[in-house]
């Protein structure tokens, strides 16, 4: 009987072995890639929103600060989303016949909520917390992005698990003062922008014990260089100054300087008693 | 793609008409094997149920799997075939691998259009209430999270409520979100308008002129308020009647006061003082269906602890149905409701003679016992309790010094006490005569409750105008010309007082969802429909209030503006209100401000009185009935029935008897034996001519020729969707003659087999090599007697304890056994050197986790959390309040009798309840079983993907979105605490339900293993709390949800690196041990053996 197949297929079958490797590897790699884009996780889509709100208008042009709106952020895990009220403070004197506005006012009118689109959207499996993060050290900016540059509001990062345990396994590369937690500008430290640290030798929450300027306090700020060591008021163990019948003033007395981040976060990690990163990235800390 | 999509939604589709495997055929067990196997053999043996001590095949077949009976494919999809299965199959593998890639819908935010003030979302507010209860108040703090009630804790700066709470009270949070409730008022079934109903009663009423044939038919009175109504609507109305009814009733003990001191009192016990109590059918560590049920066990556990300086406390009890309080007691004595009475006669008597030698041996021990105390005793009766053993209890308390000691009597706790059943006597023969023009029912359901011989419903028919106030269209409801829908008391305006006489007022925690009423507002229309509940409570409030009397007409007017348009005043703003912050101005309203703030007002609790000698001998009970008797208990789960749609209850096992969704005829094995009937049988039980069929449950302990049925089951359709169907009622026997027993009972058989659902043997399957190598190398067990659950408690020492002499003289009792006088061990403890766990050096694991990380807070530095909980197994009274805590605090879902039938009941904290010898007279041990969290966990070491692991601070964590549900992990565990989601148990649909759930849990979906996490919700909010501000957690900061409901202090959860912890202190005690130690699994739970008091002249 003659042979079904010459001996040419034997390189067919070999070429079509190793296609079908390679569609497989292919189709992991698209799943993968697929699973990290845009399109899942819509990392910069800006959906449709009732009132096209601008923060860029909003917190650089007119300078408010985050917490005007978003209330809670340091007291709970949701930031808060203004109620209506909030935009009725101004927009009831300003733009008050603006086009745009139109779902606020009528909000205001009835009574029914504005219907925003969430943008920042966790699974519902996660439990994110925002106080804990702007109390430790978390700037809005470090997951938000640059909110004062976004016209429209967009999610800047993909908020993926691995994204988050990138810095739950290492917080020092994001972590800045939490005198710096609202600024959207504020860069890493580096040799030509350092930034000056010392902690304030109060006790309590950790938002108070630490004061960070982003000029040598040495030498541009006579005034707080003097206040750093103090005429007659004798220092007490731990860097606590007390005077037996003064009232207790709390002053920066040792400035380190940082040049870099890795420095800095190493330090803020310390000074801010952030857990190991064992602990931060155990599982029961986003999921119960 | 579609067409797979379509092969799903067909599947999908079958999926709703799956047949179920309902059931496990039923053990055939006979009373001969039973016997056979018992005859003969002596000493002590640890039992869980009757098909386990006779060791059937069939319950062999049970224990063999780890879940009987496994989800097979039908249960999901109807019929499918294995060629359906292959191709549904290969649809969800496909699309397992794009399930991480599907897009999340977009989900939308609704803002507030003017956000309240004190609301900060995401943190839950907690204000001040009071569950309402015929027994007396139980003030509660609610935790409200953006105003929505998701739970009840005990009111903590209460005086005698101390925090904790009970199972009734945890569950009432289900029952304002039945989504069966009743959701707007009907008249002749169709809906209608609250006005209309006030129009027209107000109308036919004024038109009467003096209120003739007007009748309120109310549950009991709680609110002063409310009685205060009812005294301004007589006024009015002088011909008007109010008649209070309950099934579950006090009759007996009021009979018995006013024949003693002319009027009704209410009996306080000071247990703290008492080293001798002695419970005549008074099932006082049970649950608030008994008047001071908080702090009285709260009281009975503290001097129940084994101290060496103290004196330990001594409980008799003589009871009919095995209760929780008589297997806590010392000395259980089981009689009939009949010989009850003649030991109560006996008692007072001091020398009558007793016909059961048994009985009269017990009651000198008792009474040398009560003599010696010196009046430190209490004899205690209840709600349960014979008219005769009241006043039995009123004699000896007075006669022997514990009058003033440790009880004492006071006005009642409810303003108009009255006895029941009497006044509904009377009340049907004025229906009967035509007497009675408008019936206004008030949260009573006497259609299906009230005593049979009164034939309710006849009289009924013949009130041309029937008004029913209910939460339900319930039995009563649905025939009533009128209904309106209730609000639930977390709903609404009113005030209780708690057991020791303190006011409570019941604040409104939520709008009411569905508009309803209560009885303030429907006796405020025969007054002034415009004053509403919120007005007629704050004005009474100016009686009791400082500041009330005199300013009391200036201050109602602002006080009433100011708070009005509020649902409630947070404790913000109350406590701002308390330092004259806020508008408060006047003394009044800052003590109205207070008292809502509080939950309570000081000063209000009742001065006991000086009433003297009780008048009058005893009442001669009625010479024992040689036939067989029948005792009438209120379910320890649903009680009267109120909570027979409550789907937390319904599915908690019953007390002692683990039943689930079901009642039954309670019977000992001779009465079975003699009438030849076996354990789930249907048997016929007539009573003066009238039958009902009951399941049956052999009741170890149980007295013989009596049986005993629990009230509360047996709704009809309308009662909801929970309630509908489950058991039998008991209330069709029960009459105004004997409404705690009565006699004359007749039993037939031959009404097939009902399977009845008790949940027992769940929870005792085979635990691998080292059990079968105690069956096959017995220690102890030279017989082979023990059941499989009894080889545990014995051989491995599940249950250790010992008597207060042994304890004293080896304090370690629980490690070393106590050793007779030849040096031999005597297993008198339970104690075996099995169950002990093996040097720490031999261990195969070694120390993977440490907990030696040093925390830098502001305050110095301090070690690493390492969480770790004891629970006192002496102090624990099985009581269930645990449980019910646990179902509310973590979203756990209700599964239903099928489900639980076969063992896949969700609850994740259980409590095993070991019988002790005799079947007669069995001891029993009640123990807490839920996730261990060990420290080398079995669970962790085969999970395939992950989804258990152990966390940083010891916790054993579950990570329910990768669980894939092999449930290797539950093969695994050892205590069988793990529970799996079968089927799609969570109810994602019903809208009411969404708000009664804990934003902090996931709502677990189909597929997916729980089991307890140590409420690591609870752990992370405070642990966020700390960290922010840089401190250490401070012991106590964190409480379970199960330590927090405990009356009786018996579970301690904490920080193990903590050296002052209170969990440190516990384990530090030479009785703490651990269950099934040999396994080295070291669990972070751990148990402290108890110890008991018993009268050497009864052992």
């Amino acid at each position: 009987m003659a042979q079904v197949f010459d001996r040419s297929s034997n390189a067919l079958a070999r070429a079509s072995l190793v296609l079908s490797g390679l569609i497989v590897i292919a189709l992991g790699v698209t799943l993968n890639s697929l699973q990290r884009s845009p399109w899942v996780t819509r990392q910069g889509q800006r959906p449709d929103q009732p009132v096209p709100f601008s923060h860029k208008h909003h917190v650089e042009g007119l300078g408010l600060q985050c917490q005007y709106c978003h209330v809670s952020v340091e007291k709970s895990s949701y930031a808060g989303i203004p109620p209506t009220k909030t935009c009725m403070n101004c927009h009831s004197q300003i733009w008050t016949n603006a086009q745009l506005l139109e779902p606020v006012r009528q909000s205001w009118a009835t009574g029914a909520s504005l219907q925003w689109i969430k943008v920042h959207d966790l699974p519902d499996f996660v439990y994110f917390n925002h106080e804990i993060h702007v109390n430790k050290g978390i700037g809005c900016a470090s997951c938000h992005g640059r909110v004062d540059e976004m016209p429209l509001m967009y999610e800047q990062n993909s908020l993926q698990m691995e994204w988050c345990l990138n810095c739950h396994r290492n917080p020092s590369v994001n972590l800045r003062p939490t005198s710096e937690i609202y600024n959207m500008a504020w860069a890493a430290p580096s040799t030509d922008k350092p930034v000056w640290c010392a902690p304030n030798g109060t006790s309590g929450p950790t938002a108070q014990q630490l004061g960070c300027v982003n000029s040598d306090p040495a030498s541009n700020n006579p005034h707080l260089a003097q206040m750093t060591n103090p005429v007659g008021i004798p220092t007490g163990p731990g860097g606590v100054q007390t005077v037996a019948n003064a009232p207790v003033i709390p002053m920066p007395i040792n400035y380190v300087k940082f040049t870099s981040q890795e420095e800095l976060g190493h330090y803020l990690m310390k000074q801010y008693h952030i857990r190991t990163a064992n602990e931060l990235s155990s599982c029961e800390v986003c999921h119960r | 793609m579609n067409e797979t999509r379509m092969e799903i939604e067909q599947a999908m589709a079958g999926e709703k008409q799956a047949q179920v495997v309902t059931a496990i055929a039923p053990a055939k067990m006979t009373l001969a094997e039973v016997r056979a196997k018992l005859d003969g053999k002596s000493g002590k043996r640890y039992w869980k149920s009757l098909d386990e001590l006779a060791d059937t095949p069939a319950f062999q077949e049970l224990m063999q799997e780890e879940f009987p009976r496994q989800a097979s494919a039908g249960e999901w999809v109807d019929s499918v075939s294995r060629r359906g299965f292959l191709k549904v199959m290969g649809a969800s593998f496909a699309l397992a691998g794009l399930a991480g890639c599907t897009k999340q819908p977009d989900e939308q935010i609704f803002p507030y259009v003017k956000q309240p003030e004190d609301l900060v979302l995401g943190k839950p507010m907690f204000f001040a209430t009071a569950h309402p209860f015929p027994t007396g108040a139980i003030p509660v703090l609610v935790k409200s999270d953006a105003f929505r009630p998701i739970k009840l804790e005990g009111n903590p700066e209460h005086p005698i409520v101390k925090g904790k709470s009970d199972g009734f009270t945890q569950a009432s949070l289900l029952d304002l979100y039945d989504p069966d409730r009743s959701q707007f008022p009907r008249f002749r079934g169709e809906q209608a308008g609250f006005n209309e109903f006030q129009e027209q009663f107000a109308k036919a009423v004024a038109g009467t002129k003096t209120g003739e044939g007007v009748v309120f038919l109310s549950e009991t009175v709680t609110s002063p308020t409310l009685a205060g109504q009812w005294k301004a609507v007589q006024a009015k109305y002088p011909q008007a009647k109010l008649v209070q009814y309950e099934p579950v009733n006090q009759d007996a003990g009021r009979a018995a006061s006013k024949a003693a001191f002319g009027d009704y009192y209410d009996t306080q016990y000071k247990l703290e003082d008492a080293d001798v109590i002695l419970a005549l059918d008074a099932d006082f560590l049970g649950g608030i269906g008994f008047p001071g049920f908080l702090p009285m066990s709260a009281a009975w556990a503290e001097r129940h602890r084994f101290d060496k300086d103290k004196p330990m406390n001594r409980l008799y009890v003589v009871e009919t149905a095995p209760t929780v309080t008589g297997f806590k007691a010392e000395h259980r004595l089981a009689l009939k409701p009949s010989e009850i009475d003649q030991f109560a006669n006996a008692l007072t008597g001091g020398n009558s003679t007793l016909s059961n030698p048994e009985a009269q041996k017990f009651l000198a021990a008792v009474t040398a016992d009560i003599k010696k105390s010196g009046g430190r005793f209490a004899v205690i009766v209840g709600p349960g309790s014979s008219q005769a053993a009241h006043a039995a209890a009123l004699t000896v308390n007075g006669s022997q010094g514990a009058v003033g000691k440790t009880v004492f009597y006071t006005e009642t706790v409810v303003p108009m006490p009255s006895e029941h059943v009497s006044d509904l006597k009377a009340l049907v023969a004025d229906m009967n005569a035509g007497k009675v023009q408008w019936l206004v029912m008030l949260g009573v359901n006497p259609l299906y409750n009230a005593p049979v011989d009164l034939a309710f419903e006849v009289a009924f028919n013949k009130v041309p105008n029937s008004v029913h106030l209910g939460s339900h269209v319930d039995e009563t409801g649905f025939y009533s010309t009128w209904h309106i829908n209730k609000a639930h008391y977390l709903e609404s305006w009113s005030d209780a007082r708690a057991y020791d006489g303190t006011i409570s007022i019941v604040q409104p925690m939520i709008e009411p969802l569905y508009a309803g009423k209560s009885a303030h507002d429907v006796l405020q229309t025969l007054l002034d429909p415009s004053v509403s509940a919120y007005d007629v409570v704050l004005a009474n409030a100016k009686t009791y209030l400082t500041g009330g009397g005199a300013a009391a007409t200036s201050a109602a007017a602002p006080a009433a503006g100011a708070a009005k348009g509020a649902t409630s005043v947070s404790p913000d703003q109350a406590s701002k209100a308390a330092l004259g912050l806020a508008a408060a101005n006047t003394p009044f309203e800052l003590a109205w401000r207070k008292a809502l703030h509080d939950g309570w007002v000081a000063n209000t609790a009742f001065t006991p009185k000086t009433l003297g000698a009780p008048k009058g001998g005893t009442t001669t009970p009625a010479t024992a009935g040689t036939g067989i008797e029948i005792s009438f208990k209120p379910d320890s789960s649903v009680y009267d029935g109120r909570y027979a749609n409550n789907g937390w209850l319904q599915e908690l096992p019953r007390q002692v008897t683990s039943m689930s969704w079901d009642n039954a005829a309670l019977m000992n094995m001779d009465l079975m034996g003699k009438l030849g009937i076996e354990e789930n049988e249907a048997i016929e039980l007539t009573l003066n001519g009238r039958k009902i069929i009951t399941p049956v449950l052999m009741s170890p302990g149980h007295p013989n020729d009596v049986v005993t049925v629990q009230l509360g089951s047996g709704r009809r359709a309308e009662a909801g969707r929970v309630a509908a169907g489950v058991g039998f009622n008991a209330y069709s026997l029960r009459t105004t003659d004997g409404p705690l027993s009565a006699s004359g009972l007749t039993i037939a058989r031959g009404h097939g087999t009902y399977d009845l659902c008790v949940t027992k043997v769940h929870n005792i399957e085979h635990r691998g090599a080292y059990a079968q190598r105690d069956l096959e190398h017995p220690l102890s067990d030279k017989d082979g007697t023990y059941s499989l659950a009894g080889h545990e408690a014995m051989e491995r020492s599940i249950i250790r304890y010992a008597t207060y002499e042994e304890a004293m003289k080896n304090p370690d009792f629980a490690h070393t056994g106590t050793k007779d006088s030849n040096g031999t061990l005597v297993n008198k403890v339970g104690y075996n050197p099995q169950g002990e766990a093996v040097p720490h050096e031999e261990s195969f694991w070694p120390d993977n986790w440490r907990y030696d990380h040093i925390e830098e807070v502001s305050a110095g530095k301090v070690l690493q959390n390492k969480w770790g909980m004891s629970i006192d197994l002496n102090s624990c009274v099985g009581c269930n309040a645990c449980v019910v805590s646990c179902y509310a605090e973590n979203n756990i879902a209700v599964v239903g009798r099928e489900q639980v039938k076969i063992g896949r009941i969700m609850q994740w904290m259980r409590i095993d309840t070991y019988f002790e010898g005799d079947l007669h007279a069995p001891s029993a041990h009640f123990q807490p079983m839920l996730c261990q969290h060990c420290e080398s966990a079995g669970c962790e070491q085969v999970c395939p993907v992950g989804a258990t692991v152990h966390t940083p601070e010891g916790i054993n964590t579950m990570v329910y979105n990768r669980c894939v549900g092999t449930r290797y992990c539950s093969n695994n565990c050892p205590y069988k605490v793990r529970r799996f989601n079968f089927l799609l148990y969570s109810d994602y649909d019903t809208e009411s339900l969404k708000f009664m759930r804990n934003p902090d849990v996931s709502v677990r979906s189909r597929g997916v293993m729980e089991k307890c996490s140590y409420c690591i919700q609870r752990i992370e909010a405070v642990k966020i709390e700390a960290d922010k501000n840089n401190r250490a957690i401070e012991d106590g900061e964190i409480l379970t949800a199960c330590q927090q409901a405990c009356p009786t202090d018996a579970i301690v959860f904490g920080n193990l690196n903590d050296p002052k912890s209170r969990v440190v202190q516990r384990k530090a005690e030479e009785r703490d041990y651990q269950v099934l130690a040999d396994l080295n699994y070291r669990p972070r739970t751990t148990y402290t053996a108890g110890v008991i008091n018993p009268n050497a002249e009864l052992a």
